[in-house]
């Protein structure tokens, strides 16, 4: 029996282990990433309100008819939140993200006093666009710690129909 | 080294036993897929009252139609070929009909919604020819014994309906509960990534596993090991880009992009991502796999295994996370972008896989050219002399195949390519039996050497 061959499966097996190692370093870097972004612990008990999803109308910065949570890709919507249940010190902001997880509409970041003048916030057509793409859209009203969002406060679903 | 010395090895594993252990195994990961499937869709179908969920239902039955078809399928080729032909239509049969079943509930219950059957259909004939060019190359890369193309292909119809079918259950509850719990953004982005790394590539992996332990006679080494993995890759790959062509096509149809944002996907998955993505990363699981056939310690062999799936998912979930990093400029260089970002990211990937096939092929035909000399020192008449430079050159090889067309046409050709092809299996069992990793008795080999000096008998000499 010839030992060279038998030796390049070795070869073949250590080449493995060491991919596999740069491959644990990446899962680790992405588990960090999720810790760095999701940090633990961040729980602080208060909670912002939605009091609807409305349809919009741009020209009078308007919301018009009832709470839905469902939409024609034709129609103009925005969320209209209350700020007054938050405490003044917390850093607050609210986004709404299309399906493809794109920002499509934003208000802050900035204490929830400051934002008092904002409760609506519309989901803008991305330039280029006729009309909102269709999908799941979510909106969120999040904690800010760090300049980086730690804890969502309050979310919403809304399907815009194809 | 002496004459004597190349004789007849003995039965290196005379396990007493026809079947091994490892169909022991076999059946509990199929037992524990199926147990999965039926699990993930009943709670789907509770929890998730979505379109998917009940596709996940009704999809269960061409699941099991597949599972049947195939196990009938790769069966029938180790009965006589008196049954053989019965069974191969039976597969035939069941194959079909869970294909059908499968894409009538696909277009049905999810493309239609989007984009309607006809979309769907054109997307999956634009998919088709790219795809079995990828399979054809898949396959030749292995120079020296190449794969059964009904192994092939059961990995590429595993990765293509099977697997996606045990993704979308899963990714649909990890995703839902992420989306409902997580905060949007990297944080999320990192979460959809490491479920997609972990459950595509176990999903795809499963089928390189079974064909592990169920097909070892096909399953020679980490170059087989890349080919099935590659096909199962191309195979999910297909179905994804169908897919992720459809929606898109339903998504900017209105605005008047729908061919063009389908047409990107196409290049983007069928083109560009040919051989990039799912086919690199799902090959990682077959090299883990094809190395493990020949180590001869159990902890080594876990060891490359684990290995092929961490690399699989890690280069799975680099590409899902960090892409977001590589944003595209809506301008003509934007063109240029979406190669370098594709080169960039996963091209590290898939030279390591290039590099581990490369030395995967020199080292099997090294393997082989020394149980060709051993062979042709027995004086069996099996492999003369002469012959080893022939049979030890892919390149020699079709150029005797050649000069026998030249002679006596087609027939001659493929009689030669039968010659060549069985004295490559006879000194792939040389080998594999000289290294103890073969439980098929010696009189398998004898077979072999029997059914090449038959076929010597037919062919001119060279």
């Amino acid at each position: 029996m010839s030992s060279a061959p038998y030796n390049q499966v070795q070869t073949l097996y250590r080449t493995l282990l060491v991919f596999a190692t740069v491959a644990v370093v990446i899962l680790a870097v992405g588990l960090v990433e999720f810790v760095y972004f999701e940090p633990p612990g961040q729980a602080t008990g208060a909670h912002a309100r939605i009091v609807g999803v409305y349809a919009y109308d741009p020209t009078t910065r308007t919301t018009l008819g009832t709470d839905k949570s469902a939409f024609a890709r034709t129609e103009e919507f925005a969320a209209v939140v209350d700020w007054s249940g938050l405490p003044a010190n917390l850093s607050v902001d609210a986004r709404w993200y299309d399906a493809f997880g794109s920002i499509v509409g934003r208000v802050g970041p900035s204490t929830p006093a400051q934002l008092g003048n904002f409760s609506i916030v519309p989901v803008i057509v991305p330039q280029g666009l006729h009309h909102n793409l269709p999908g799941n859209y979510t909106f969120v009203v999040e904690r800010f710690q760090g300049g980086v969002p730690v804890e969502v406060l309050v979310r919403r679903f809304v399907l815009v129909e194809r | 080294m002496s004459t004597s010395s190349y004789t007849t090895p003995p039965a290196a594993n005379p396990h007493p036993r026809l079947r091994p252990g490892r169909y022991g195994i076999a059946i509990a990961v199929t037992a524990v897929v199926v147990i999965t499937l039926i699990a993930s869709s009943l709670l789907n179908y509770v929890y998730l009252d979505t379109i998917p969920a009940r596709t996940s239902l009704y999809g269960l039955l061409a699941v099991a139609l597949i599972a049947l078809g195939t196990y009938i399928g790769v069966r029938a080729f180790t009965r006589d070929r008196a049954s053989r032909r019965k069974h191969l239509i039976r597969a035939g049969v069941l194959l079909g009909l869970g294909t059908l079943l499968w894409l009538l509930v696909i277009d049905i219950f999810v493309f239609t919604q989007s984009a309607g059957p006809a979309v769907a259909a054109i997307c999956a004939l634009a998919c088709l020819p790219t795809t079995a060019f990828g399979l054809f190359v898949v396959r030749r890369m292995d120079r020296n014994e190449k794969e059964p193309w009904r192994l092939v292909l059961v990995a590429a119809a595993w990765g293509a309906i099977v697997a996606t079918s045990l993704v979308i259950w899963g990714e649909t509850l990890w995703d839902q509960t992420a989306q409902r719990t997580l905060v949007p953004g990297p944080g999320l982005d990192a979460s959809t990534a490491f479920s997609a790394g972990l459950l595509e590539e176990l999903a795809k992996g499963l089928a390189v596993v079974l064909l592990f332990l169920v097909m070892r006679n096909d399953f020679d080494d980490i170059v087989d090991g890349i080919v099935y993995g590659a096909a199962v890759g191309l195979g999910f790959n297909f179905l994804e880009s169908v897919a992720y062509m459809t929606n898109m096509y339903g998504i900017f149809s209105p605005e008047g992009y729908g061919w063009y944002a389908a047409g990107l996907q196409w290049y983007g998955r069928q083109v560009l991502g040919l051989f990039f993505g799912h086919t690199t990363y799902t090959a990682f699981i077959g090299a883990g796999l094809g190395v493990a056939r020949q180590l001869p310690k159990k902890r080594q062999k876990a060891l490359a295994i684990l290995s092929g799936f961490l690399i699989a998912i890690a280069g799975h979930f680099s590409w899902d996370a960090w892409v977001q990093f590589f944003p595209i400029d809506n301008t003509i260089f934007g063109l240029v972008e979406i190669h370098l970002r594709t080169l960039i990211m996963t091209g590290p990937f898939t030279a390591a896989l290039i590099a581990l096939l490369i030395f995967g092929i020199r080292y099997e035909a090294m393997g082989l050219v020394d149980q060709f000399l051993k062979e042709a020192a027995t004086g069996s008449g099996a492999i003369l002399p002469e012959e080893v430079p022939v049979l030890a050159s892919p390149w020699r090889r079709l150029k005797q195949r050649l000069r026998a067309f030249q002679r006596g046409g087609l027939r001659a050709y493929f009689e030669v390519a039968r010659l060549q092809s069985a004295q490559l299996d006879l000194a792939m069992e040389r080998w594999h039996r000289e290294r103890q990793e073969i439980d098929t008795p010696l009189e398998a080999e004898d077979a072999l050497r029997e059914r090449v000096i038959q076929l010597r008998h037919w062919v001119p000499a060279a």
